[in-house]
């Protein structure tokens, strides 16, 4: 989804910057640039909020804490991919393949943490 | 009891009662979230066209590790789909993701309907009538539809209605 905006707002952009300039069309751009900026950072919030195996927001508690009521931290796993998970519903999904769930290439931790 | 798979379960109900999909029906059993009852339609322009098609879903404590077992218990014709109803679709065997949910199974099982794999038949007669003889293929698939509209007169007229 991320990248669909990026992409639609990056050739906006281009488009903008290969029309046949006047004064008024140059004098845009800039505020083109600052849009482009706003929508790349929003989406890629909404993107990352939600672990994908469980349908959790990743700042939650991850399903299995939650049915075991377990209050301790449940952290997060991003991989080398940059797609990112609860580590509880990341360990259990790596026993069947030791993949991304969302892009499918070989699953290697980057880093786990908060 | 609530465990992780039955509120994963709860979210996909929730899910699918938001945004249900065109032509996709399910429910979770009133006293077993783990097995669900769902009705596909048929896809418009296919053979399919208007079909009520009936599914059972039935999860285990491993979803979404795992995939259900989905069968069809509507009669169908379909080189994809074997004599007891079973479905062969490889994001239910080897191609599984655990960010699947009940309304992207169900949508994937509608596309199959019109895009068979003809490589891997469940059905071969249904596999070599595709193949080799469509007019006699379809004429087979749409006395299935006729049968589902039987087996379920309210839902099918209710579904069409929609
Ligand atoms: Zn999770
Ligand atoms: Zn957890
Ligand atoms: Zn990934």
């Amino acid at each position: 989804m991320s990248e669909n905006s990026q992409t639609s707002a990056q050739s906006t952009n281009a488009n903008n910057n290969s029309n046949p300039t006047s004064d008024t069309v140059s004098s845009s751009v800039p505020f083109t640039l600052k849009r482009w900026n706003l929508v790349g950072i929003w989406s890629w919030d909404v993107a990352h909020d939600v672990c994908a195996i469980c349908r959790t927001a990743l700042s939650e508690s991850c399903l299995r804490c939650q049915a075991a009521s377990n209050l301790q931290e449940c952290i997060i796993v991003w991989g080398t991919c940059n797609h990112s998970f609860h580590n509880c519903c990341m360990s259990q999904w790596v026993k069947q393949r030791a993949q991304c769930p969302l892009c499918q290439t070989d699953w290697v931790i980057n880093r786990i943490g908060q | 009891m609530s465990t992780p798979s039955r509120l994963r379960l709860m979210r996909d109900f929730k899910q699918l009662q938001k945004d249900p999909p065109a032509g996709i029906a399910a429910v979770p059993s009133d006293d077993n979230i783990l097995i669900w009852h769902a009705f596909i339609l048929g896809p418009s322009d296919t053979p399919f066209e208007d079909g009520t098609f009936r599914l059972l879903l039935e999860f285990t404590e491993s979803y979404p590790n795992k995939p259900p077992s989905v069968r069809f218990t509507s009669k169908m014709f379909h080189p994809n789909v074997y004599a007891d109803g079973g479905i062969c679709l490889d994001i239910l065997q080897n191609r599984w993701s655990p960010t699947y949910d009940v309304s992207a199974i169900l949508t994937s099982i509608q596309s199959l309907l019109d895009e068979p794999n003809v490589s891997s038949p469940a059905n071969s007669e249904a596999a070599t009538l595709y193949q080799t003889n469509r007019r006699e293929y379809e004429k087979r698939v749409k006395m299935t539809v006729e049968q589902s509209w039987n087996a379920e007169p309210t839902l099918a007229s209710n579904l069409r209605a929609s």
